[in-house]
């Protein structure tokens, strides 16, 4: 690759609820432009979306800079990697395959890495999306917010501006890409945001199924765990594994002392109750331990921290 | 200066703003006169002037180095980050609370060239808060002493002198740097002693310290007896555990037996104790399974990295 032949990238994963291509693109484009910034939009898709992609080679003939790549595999975590592997610019914009927020709030974005932020998100401070979405949001953010020492209000957005190289450095893995501006403050990457609408014609609600919230769930734990215990899994498991482990031994003492007393042991069913929860514990606090053995084998081969860019801002991160 | 400095002093800083100029002073005329050395100013993701405190000094005296941090990682990731950056063969590694003193860090490095290869600071006369701080930290330092049989009375005197072939060995992490002389010796094979250092009063700033960090520090203190004993041999330490689980689990069907020869025979005898000793089976053959994977972690990373520890020949 010679050099960055434009001033930033937008890629668009074709995987949520899409919308028509050309209509997004035209959307986009036209503040960018009117920006005056040089770019090229990268549709990141999988084969199966074709039908949707299928417009895009009428862009290209007519002179839009818009590329495709095709992956058969992985979720949108993967459609970013193998997209930030094939930009062709310092800066990368990505943007869902949806008409999630204004489009003028792009070129804002873009200024904010410009000046010196890692990732600039934007935050959908004025909504006008249906009551569901805001509560959907309401809730995630209710687990979620603490993780960032509370200086994000709107992690899940997922119109966002970053230096190309922010994918790399972060640990991105699974579905985690979704709360990327968490991990990339996690890293002591520089996090700002740029307050603006939700776009104007997301008006209808959007109802999924309940194994979507379920995954989402799931999600929210893994990433809890991830970046609060990755390092010391004995304190999460050691944790739960004592508290239920105690609880245990607390039940089998008192029908000890009732057994001291007179009442047969052996006639106790709770007795089987206290047994369950000792060794229950006891599992809990072996594979905290295991967990331990492991990151403390792991140890050499992993830098733990992240030095500042020399040329950052000399503004002080949150932990 | 081209010359690589032999002597590394190492100063994690967390928002120690006032006391940056007095912590360089202190240690250039400490360090008057002595073998050549470079003082490295960690940053640990200050919010106040720190980094630019530094910044300052070191733009005017090269030896002066300042290492930013992206953002605050604690003390433990402070310090690795200044191990590694040192240049020198000998690394001394201080708090920037001017609590220690500077001046003890000739006495440590000639104690290090007596042929250890970790010397920690001692606090005789500590200057701290009873409650809070002295009474925890003599209990932890007990317990320590008493597992990793490492003999250190003062796990918490952040004061310490290492030789750099040591260093390369042990990596911190998690916050580990409380338990630095066990994880040396169990990593690395680390020849260890102590000397007694001054320590002052704090003057500026906060500690940054409470009580609240028992739980976590018995979570830790658990992590480094596996390490210290079963590092090389965590089967080991899972079958110990396994043997006694099925100890338990005999035990219970011992007692369900009585029902044999009991007149009355009792449906206890019958269903709650084998079931309970069923329980304990269990968990020992979890207990296994679970020391055969520690196994599979130990075996890969030995191939990727197998590092000896520390020998010396010795003279006959």
């Amino acid at each position: 690759m010679t050099g960055p032949q434009f001033d930033l990238t937008v890629v668009v994963p074709v995987a949520e609820r899409p919308i028509a291509l050309d209509q997004l693109y035209h959307e986009f484009s036209r503040p960018l432009r009117e920006a005056g910034y040089s770019f090229e939009f990268l549709f990141v898709a999988h084969p199966w979306a074709r039908k949707l992609t299928a417009v895009l080679a009428t862009l290209r003939a007519a002179g839009e800079p818009v590329r495709l790549i095709e992956v058969a595999q992985g979720g949108e975590t993967t459609l970013l990697k193998v997209a930030a592997a094939n930009v062709r610019s310092r800066i990368l914009v990505t943007l869902p395959a949806y008409l999630q927020t204004e489009p003028t709030v792009l070129p804002d974005l873009v200024t904010q890495v410009r000046e010196g932020a890692d990732l600039a998100v934007a935050w959908r401070a004025q909504r006008r999306d249906s009551i569901v979405n805001r509560l959907q949001n309401r809730i995630l953010h209710l687990f979620v917010g603490r993780l960032g020492g509370g200086r994000l209000h709107d992690v899940a957005c997922g119109v966002r501006a970053m230096r190309t190289e922010v994918v790399s450095e972060i640990p991105l893995y699974g579905d985690f890409a979704r709360f990327l501006p968490l991990l990339a403050l996690r890293e002591g990457q520089t996090v700002e945001e740029v307050p603006t609408a939700v776009h104007r014609k997301a008006m209808q609600g959007r109802v999924y199924g309940p194994g979507i919230y379920l995954r989402r769930l799931i999600d929210v734990l893994g990433l809890f765990f991830l970046i609060k215990f990755t390092d010391k899994p004995l304190r999460f498991f050691g944790l739960v594994g004592a508290s239920i482990a105690l609880t245990g031994l607390f039940i089998l003492l008192v029908v000890l002392i009732q057994r001291l007393t007179g009442t047969p042991l052996a006639d106790r069913p709770i007795l089987l109750l206290g047994v369950l929860l000792l060794t229950l514990g006891m599992q809990s606090i072996a594979l905290g331990l295991i967990g331990e053995m492991i990151v403390h084998l792991s140890a050499p081969q992993q830098q733990r921290y992240r030095l500042r860019r020399t040329n950052s801002p000399a503004r002080p991160d949150a932990a | 200066m081209s010359l690589r400095p032999t002597l590394s002093v190492v100063v994690p800083l967390y928002n120690e703003e006032e006391s940056v100029p007095g912590l360089v002073d202190a240690v250039r005329s400490a360090l008057a006169g002595d073998r050549t050395w470079e003082l490295v100013l960690v940053d640990d993701g200050s919010r106040d002037g720190t980094a630019a405190a530094a910044q300052r000094i070191s733009a005017v005296d090269p030896r002066v180095r300042l290492i930013r941090l992206a953002r605050n990682y604690g003390q433990t990731q402070a310090m690795q980050a200044g191990f590694d950056a040192v240049q020198g063969d000998i690394v001394v590694s201080m708090d920037g609370d001017l609590q220690n003193d500077p001046a003890d860090i000739p006495m440590l490095v000639s104690t290090l060239e007596q042929g250890y290869d970790l010397v920690a600071g001692y606090r005789e006369r500590r200057q701290d808060k009873v409650i809070t701080r002295k009474i925890p930290s003599w209990v932890a330092n007990r317990l320590i002493r008493a597992i990793t049989t490492v003999p250190i009375r003062d796990n918490g005197c952040s004061l310490k002198a290492y030789r750099r072939e040591m260093l390369d060995r042990m990596h911190l992490y998690s916050d580990m740097h409380r338990f630095l002389p066990a994880l040396a010796a169990a990593t690395a094979g680390a020849r260890i002693t102590e000397v007694a250092v001054r320590h002052h009063a704090r003057r500026f700033g906060q500690s940054k310290y409470g009580l609240s960090r028992i739980l976590k520090i018995l979570a830790d203190l658990l992590t480094i007896t596996m390490i210290s004993w079963f590092r090389e041999r965590p089967i080991a330490l899972f079958g110990l555990g396994a043997a006694g689980a099925f100890g338990l689990g005999m035990l219970f069907f011992g007692f369900s037996m009585l029902g044999v020869i009991d007149p009355r025979p009792r449906v206890a005898h019958a269903y709650v104790l084998p079931a309970a000793g069923i329980l304990w089976l269990v968990l020992a053959w979890y207990l296994v399974m679970i020391g055969l994977i520690g196994e599979v972690a130990l075996r890969t990373a030995r191939e990727r990295e197998d590092v000896l520890p520390i020998a010396v020949e010795q003279p006959l």
